[in-house]
This record gives C-alpha cells, sequence and structure tokens, in this order.
C-alpha cells in the first residue's frame, strides 16, 4: 500500500533526526504507511535533500547537531509554502512547540509515538487536518487571558501574539484544551463538525509570526504607513 | 543606707546651684554699679553761666528766699500755687540772638512770665504733664519785654499731689546758649520715649498675630498685651488738673502695675513654668487703682498709686529678678541671661527713682524706670522674634530631616521587602523542588530502575517497551502538572484524555468521555500541581488496572457536577467492562498483591488532596468513583 496524494505520486516526507534509533523508528513506521521518506541528520544534510525538490511534509526535531530546527521550518515556509510541516519532540512541551508553531509549523508529533499513531497524523495532516493537542490548545488560551489582564511583566514561556484570534477560536481552543472532541465541540458552539479542522488551521496561520515584508504590507493596508 | 544614697546628690546639687548663682549675682552687682554710673555719668549738663537760681518763694502766704533747686510741699489744690520771683540781668549787647528761658525740670507744671507778662505755661504741653518724663521747656523771651539791666521772672508752679512739687534751676540767656542743652534733654526724655513706644507699638502687633496664630503659646499675648498698655500709656493725652473727672487718668495710673505684673506672667511662662493660681494677685493693686480711679475723685488714685502700684512695680521687678536668677540656674542660657541683666538694669533705675522720690538722693528729680522698662520691653520683644524665627528653621530642617529619614525608612522598607520577597521565593522554590522530586520518585525514578533491571536480565523487548513508555508518560505528567491551569481541572483532564487514548488505542480499547456539563467541573483557585498529579495518577491507575488485570474492552470517564447546598463539588468516575476483582472485607483486593497495592496507593493519593475515593468492582465491571472536595487542602492530609 502506498500513499498517495491528489496527484496520484507517493507522498514524499523530509525526517530530520539527528537520534539514529528514533530516525529508524519513525521511518520504518512511515514507509510501512507507504511514505516515501528521506531522511536527514542536520540542517545541512536537510537543505541539500531540499535542493532535489520540496517535500509534501517536513517532520523535523527542533535540536541539530548544526543548528535549530526552527531555522530550517522557517526557510521552508518561505521557499515552499505549500509543505506541511510537523515538529518531532519528545515530551510535546509548549516550550519547543510554540516556538516551531510561530515560524509556521502545524503541530507535533511524539517522538514515542505508536507506529499507526505516526501514520495516522501524518495522514490526517496532508488531508488538511491540522492537530493541536489538548496541553498546546490550553497553552494558548491561558495566553489569550494573560492578555487581557494587560499585566506589565511579559508571561513566562515563548512568546506568542494570540491579538488575531477570534472570540470563535479561543472557544474551540478552550474545548480541546478541556478534552473535548470535535464532535462535542461542535455542537456545544452549534457548529458543523466538519468546519473544526478549518478553524484549527486557520488558529495556526495567525499565530505564525510574520515576515518583514508581510508585516509592512499590513501596515500599509492598515493605514499606519504612508508610501 | 537609701538615706545616704537620697542625700548624696543633694550635696554637689546644692554646690551646683552656687557655683551658677554665685558668678550670676556678681555679675548683676556689677551690672547695678555700671547703671548708676551711667545714670550719673549720663545727667545732661547744663550752661551754668545762665542759672538763675536765687529767688523769693511765697507759698502758702509766707514768703522767703529759697534756692533752686526747690521742693514744695505737696497740694492738691490749684488755686494759689507757689510762686517764685527772682531776677535776672538782660544786657543789650549780648542780644545778637534773641533771649530765652529754660527749665530743666519741674514738677508737675509751670507758668513763666517775664516782667509780668506770661511766655510759657507748659500745661499745654501733653509730654510737660506727664511727670515720669522729665520734659524740659524752653520759651523765647520777646525782645519788647526785655529792659536792659535787671529784668523780673516769676514762675508759678502747679503741683498736683502726691509728689511734692519740685523746680529745678531756671536758666535765662542767649537762646543759642540755651538750646542745645534743651534739646539734649529733649532728645532724651522726650523723643527716645517716643521712638520706644512706636517700636513697642510695633512689636505688639508682631506677638499679637503670633499669639493669635499660635494660641497655646500664651507667652506671646501676655508680652503684647503689657506692650499695648505701654503704648497706650505712652501715647494718650494725660489729663491736665482743671479737667478733674477723667477716666483715661486712671486707665493711665494702671497701667503700670498691671504692665510689670504682665511681664512678671511672661517670665513665668517664658522660662516653662506654670503660672499659679495665686499669681493673679499680682494683678490687684492694678486692677485695684484702675477701678478707683473709675470711681473716685482725682486726687485718691493718684495717692493710691503712689502707695500701692509704685510698690507693685518693684515687687514685680523683684519677682522678675528672682525667676530669671533661677532660670539662668537652672537653663544656664544667653536668654534666661539676657532677661536677667535686663531686669536687673531696670530694678536698679526703679530703686534710683525711689530714692529721688524720697529725696534721698538729690538727682534734679530725673525718673528713668519708665524710659528703661521700655527699652527692656523692645529688648524682650525683639529676642522673641530672634526665637520665633530660630523655631522656624528648627521647623524647616526638622522638616528636611523629616523627608530624609521617611526616605530612609522607605529604603529600608524595601529592602526587608525585597529580601523577604527573594525568602518567599526560595521557600516556594525548595517546596516546589521537593515535591518535583516526590512526583519524580513516585514514577519515572521507579520505572527507570526497573527498565536497568529488565535489561540487565535480558527480558524480552516488550516488557521493557512498557517500563520506558511509562515513564515518559510519567514525565508528560509531572512537566504538564507544573503548568499553570488556573484552577480550572478540567485543562488537566484534557491532555489526560489524550495521552490515555494513545495509551489504549494499541489494546483496541475504546475510551468513552462523558462531561455532564458543558464548563465541566468547577473551579478550584486553591488547586496546586500536586493535587493536579494525584488526581491524574489516580485515574491512569484505574486505567492501568483495568487494561492490564481486567481485560476490559470499553472505558468510561464521567466528570460530573453536583451541589449539596455548600458549594458545588465535582466527581470523577472511571467505569470500565472488565471481569473485576472480589474485594475482601476490608474494602482491598483479594487477589493478586499488584493490584492491591495500586488500590492502597489510589486510595492514599485521594486521602492525600482531601477526595473520596470510593470502589466498587464484580464480574461485571470495576467503578471507580472520586468524589472531589468543595476546596482542596493547602498541605497534604496524609502524609506517604
Amino acid at each position: 500500500m502506498t500513499e498517495q496524494g491528489e496527484t496520484g505520486e507517493a507522498i514524499t516526507i523530509l525526517l530530520v533526526e539527528d537520534d539514529a534509533p528514533t530516525c529508524w523508528r519513525l521511518q520504518d513506521a512511515l514507509a510501512k504507511a507507504g511514505y516515501e521518506v528521506r531522511s536527514a541528520s542536520t540542517l545541512a544534510e536537510a537543505r541539500q535533500a531540499l535542493s532535489a525538490g520540496a517535500p509534501r511534509v517536513l517532520l523535523t526535531d527542533l535540536r541539530l547537531p548544526d543548528g535549530h530546527g526552527v531555522e530550517l521550518i522557517r526557510e521552508m515556509r518561505q521557499r515552499f509554502p505549500d509543505t506541511e510541516i510537523m515538529v518531532i519532540s519528545a515530551l510535546g512541551d509548549e516550550e519547543s512547540v510554540i516556538s516551531a508553531i510561530t515560524v509556521g509549523a502545524t503541530g507535533y508529533l511524539l517522538k514515542d509515538a505508536f507506529p499507526t499513531d505516526i501514520a495516522t497524523t501524518v495522514r490526517d495532516l496532508v488531508a488538511g487536518h491540522s492537530p493541536i493537542s489538548a496541553s498546546i490548545a490550553r497553552f494558548i488560551v491561558r495566553r489569550t487571558q494573560g492578555a487581557a489582564q494587560t499585566s506589565a511583566e511579559p508571561p513566562p514561556g515563548p512568546a506568542l501574539n494570540t491579538a488575531k484570534l477570534t472570540p470563535r477560536e479561543i472557544d474551540i481552543l478552550w474545548g480541546i484544551a478541556k478534552g473535548f472532541s470535535y464532535a462535542e465541540i461542535a455542537s456545544h458552539l452549534g457548529l458543523s463538525k466538519q468546519t473544526v479542522p478549518g478553524h484549527i488551521k486557520n488558529i495556526y496561520r495567525k499565530l505564525e509570526v510574520h515576515t518583514r515584508s508581510e508585516a509592512v504590507f499590513e501596515a500599509v493596508q492598515q493605514g499606519l504607513i504612508k508610501l | 543606707m537609701s538615706e545616704i544614697a537620697a542625700k548624696a546628690p543633694t550635696r554637689p546639687r546644692r554646690r551646683l546651684i552656687a557655683s551658677r548663682l554665685v558668678p550670676y549675682l556678681l555679675l548683676q552687682a556689677l551690672i547695678v554699679i555700671v547703671t548708676i554710673l551711667g545714670i550719673r555719668l549720663l545727667q545732661p549738663s547744663d550752661p551754668d553761666d545762665y542759672a538763675v537760681s536765687d529767688f523769693s518763694a511765697r507759698e502758702d502766704g509766707l514768703t522767703r528766699p529759697v534756692t533752686l533747686p526747690h521742693f514744695t510741699s505737696s497740694r492738691y489744690s490749684l488755686a494759689d500755687p507757689p510762686f517764685y520771683t527772682g531776677t535776672f540781668t538782660f544786657r543789650s549787647g549780648d542780644a545778637a540772638s534773641g533771649w530765652s528761658v529754660y527749665l530743666p525740670r519741674f514738677s508737675n507744671a509751670v507758668e513763666v512770665a517775664v516782667n509780668g507778662v506770661v511766655v510759657l505755661d507748659s500745661r499745654r504741653d501733653a509730654n510737660a504733664n506727664r511727670s515720669d518724663r522729665n520734659t524740659p521747656q524752653i520759651a523765647v523771651i520777646p525782645a519788647s519785654l526785655l529792659r536792659e539791666g535787671a529784668n523780673e521772672i516769676t514762675v508759678r508752679l502747679f503741683v498736683w499731689g502726691p509728689l511734692k512739687g519740685f523746680l529745678d534751676t531756671v536758666y535765662v540767656g542767649p537762646d543759642a546758649a540755651l538750646r542745645p542743652a534743651y534739646e539734649t534733654r529733649t532728645l532724651l526724655f522726650v523723643t527716645l520715649p517716643v521712638v520706644f513706644s512706636a517700636w513697642q507699638a510695633i512689636l505688639a502687633v508682631i506677638l499679637a498675630i503670633m499669639w493669635l496664630m499660635r494660641r497655646h503659646e500664651s507667652v506671646y499675648g501676655v508680652l503684647a498685651t503689657a506692650m499695648v498698655l505701654g503704648v497706650v500709656q505712652a501715647f494718650a493725652p494725660p489729663p491736665v488738673p482743671p479737667a478733674t473727672v477723667s477716666h483715661l487718668a486712671a486707665v493711665l495710673l494702671a497701667s503700670a502695675p498691671i504692665e510689670s505684673a504682665l511681664i512678671v506672667a511672661f517670665g513665668a511662662l517664658f522660662f516653662g513654668w506654670r503660672w499659679p493660681r495665686y499669681g493673679t494677685l499680682l494683678f490687684v493693686p492694678g486692677l485695684a487703682v484702675f477701678v478707683i480711679g473709675l470711681i473716685g475723685g482725682p486726687p485718691l488714685p493718684r495717692i493710691l498709686f503712689l502707695m500701692l502700684g509704685i510698690p507693685t512695680v518693684g515687687l514685680c521687678l523683684f519677682l522678675m529678678a528672682c525667676i530669671t536668677a533661677i532660670a539662668v540656674v537652672r537653663r544656664q542660657d544667653a536668654a534666661s541671661f539676657m532677661i536677667g541683666c535686663a531686669v536687673t538694669i531696670v530694678l536698679t533705675c526703679w530703686m534710683q527713682d525711689m530714692l529721688t522720690v524720697l529725696e534721698i538722693v538729690n538727682n534734679d528729680r530725673i525718673f528713668v524706670s519708665r524710659l528703661s522698662y521700655s527699652a527692656m520691653l523692645v529688648a524682650i520683644g525683639a529676642g522673641l522674634t530672634w526665637r520665633f524665627a530660630r523655631a522656624l528653621n528648627q521647623v524647616d530642617s526638622f522638616a528636611g530631616q523629616l523627608v530624609t529619614r521617611v526616605r530612609e525608612a522607605e529604603e529600608r522598607l524595601k529592602a526587608s521587602f525585597a529580601r523577604e520577597e527573594e525568602r518567599a521565593r526560595a521557600a516556594a522554590l525548595a517546596n516546589e523542588r521537593t515535591r518535583l522530586m516526590r512526583d519524580l520518585h513516585d514514577g519515572l525514578g521507579g520505572q527507570l530502575v526497573s527498565i536497568v533491571a529488565l535489561s540487565e536480565r535480558g527480558s524480552a523487548g516488550a516488557t521493557i517497551t512498557d517500563a520506558a513508555r511509562a515513564a515518559l508518560k510519567d514525565l508528560r505528567l509531572v512537566i504538564d502538572s507544573m503548568d499553570d491551569i488556573g484552577g480550572d481541572l478540567m485543562l488537566a483532564l484534557g491532555s489526560w484524555r489524550e495521552r490515555a487514548t494513545a495509551q489504549l488505542r494499541p489494546h483496541d480499547i475504546t475510551l468513552d468521555w462523558r462531561v455532564a456539563t458543558p464548563q465541566g467541573l468547577p473551579l478550584h483557585p486553591e488547586l496546586r500541581p500536586w493535587h493536579v498529579i494525584q488526581i491524574v495518577r489516580i485515574l491512569d491507575e484505574a486505567v492501568t488496572n483495568a487494561v492490564k488485570h481486567a481485560q476490559a474492552r470499553r472505558i468510561a470517564v464521567t466528570i460530573d457536577t453536583f451541589d449539596a447546598g455548600q458549594g458545588p463539588y465535582g466527581v470523577i468516575s472511571v467505569t470500565d467492562d472488565g471481569s473485576g476483582f472480589a474485594l475482601a472485607g476490608n474494602g482491598e483486593a483479594a487477589g493478586a498483591g499488584q493490584t492491591a497495592r495500586g488500590l492502597r496507593n489510589m486510595k492514599s493519593r485521594a486521602a492525600r488532596c482531601g477526595a473520596v475515593l470510593d470502589l466498587a468492582s464484580d464480574a461485571s465491571g470495576t467503578r471507580v468513583r472520586l468524589k472531589l472536595p468543595q476546596r482542596f487542602p493547602d498541605s497534604d492530609m496524609a502524609v506517604g
């Protein structure tokens, strides 16, 4: 069985992980599910692999021998905006995951996840379903509360701008943080169950820190800068 | 022994008093001598070349030759006054300037006529009517009156008792020769008192304002009153006896004893004494003179003044001298010293005047008490103003000091607050470290040890995998529980649901999740990470039991909120459809030892955070019911 994209070609995944056993484990799980996996153990190798063409999915560890995964994610978002990006994390702690989300990653994959879960997560990601974990949702909604209180001290943890989130999106995040399923959230909020993943995707995009050129464009749009 | 101890300090004290009092008294004696000498030396000199002292006086119908200065008897009637007749020689060669008649001192009033024509009547000069002011008189003799050679001069001396009448030597001569002596006396005995009185008036206003603004400082009020009285006495026109009944006379006469009593009051207050009640008696003579002056006829108040008022003045001055002497001994400061010296001078002048009045000392009847008293008041007033300004300076510097002190105290407070905060933070950190250690020890530590043991035994991969997975799960739990969830347990349960679902998926067990209310469990602001970790571990244990020992296919987690009237509380139930386990009578599992230990663990964890664990198990499944408290305890309820 081979996982195929809309064009019928095999879905390519670039896996960047410096710990060999972990790398084998993930590669095995994904290959068994039918994905075409290329692996790299350093940033340099990853960049080299990218020269051959853009993968459909990038799975990257953050701590790499020659740099930080965040750099790779940022480059990827600029060069290949269509590539889905996920972080590989040992603990799924917000410190690493949020910093990856702000440069364009969509969620994370636990290094010890069961092989079936690994494959399912990547499949959902490719299908346009952006998974978000309860702990990350919790971190984001706690941060929206902190922003409302306008405390003088910046909150602990990585920087995160939640100003663009709509009340509806924040409600969805609350639901996820409290462990409700998409169906339960949809029924509580009077939504269709199918629209929830779209909202989550929007949340990811809104949390992404824009590049400088995007910031200038937005400022011009809002009339803050006159050219 | 105690007597000796009590007496011992008195002797040094006495010695101390003596050592302070004796030099002071010696100094006062010196001041007395200097004052007397000063009065003698500063006696204004008169042009003796033009003195006319041989007169024939007609008094009470009797005519006899007299030599001036001359005293007449005291009288209370203006009718038939003593009449002095004398002669002087006029030489027209000297008449380059006009000739004048000059009377340096008389009491109480004179009417001077040359060759039968009146040239001077002192009763029309208000100043001259004050017997305490030594006012001189001068009058130009019209040239037409003067004859070459002998001329006649007559003086009528009006006396209104009780003092004897007095007429000093009369001078007749060229105006240019007489006038400087007259001017000197005017300056000393007329202008100077007016200047002092004006000064006194200004000080009275200042002191009165001070007293009005600071009512508790009655010392200013007392002195201001004394000064106002002095000013009134100095500027009010004295009544001249044909205008017999004058109420003003009473005021003027009463002023001196009242003023002196006020000065004593001032002294007492100034040196910080309490004004004794009987001290009011000092005012009685003055008030008596005043009242009798209002009611009685003209001679009576004057007699009373002489009998009562003047001794009162003396008594007051003496009291004041005593007060200042005591103050000098006690305080040894400049203010008491200065006032003491001033009082001595005034007292000396008063005694000098007494001697003059009693004709013990012939002093041309020049009275100096009033002048010296005015000078003393002005000095005291200036001193008080100086003291007030100094007090203001002290207030300023005190305010400055206060600001500095407050700032220092603030700094100290800030520092101690920072220290306290630091200590609290350190304590919190230490507590957290203890908790983390315990949590890691409970879970991760044991699991890692078991991994080591399993690897050493060369155990099969699956067991090691399970142990390692459990260790990772526990690590995530510990990290997760440290997050600030703002008292909402649902946020912790949300993460747990994810982990539990992932754990159950390989076993093909479904996790049913049912939250009875949309908002989930009630909020617990007192919820701490270690509460969360205990609750999550209980749920983990329940799920693990269901998977490992009961072979359940379905696990349901139900989250409910109840309210029995004492505030809402949550209940979390974990139900499985497994084979269950037999419960012994004591509520513990009779089966496998591991399950029994697991159940005991769950109970003790529940007890630690004030929750109640309820177990029901039979062949159709097991139900773990965890009833959360309404309020989570601050510290471990059961240590274990």
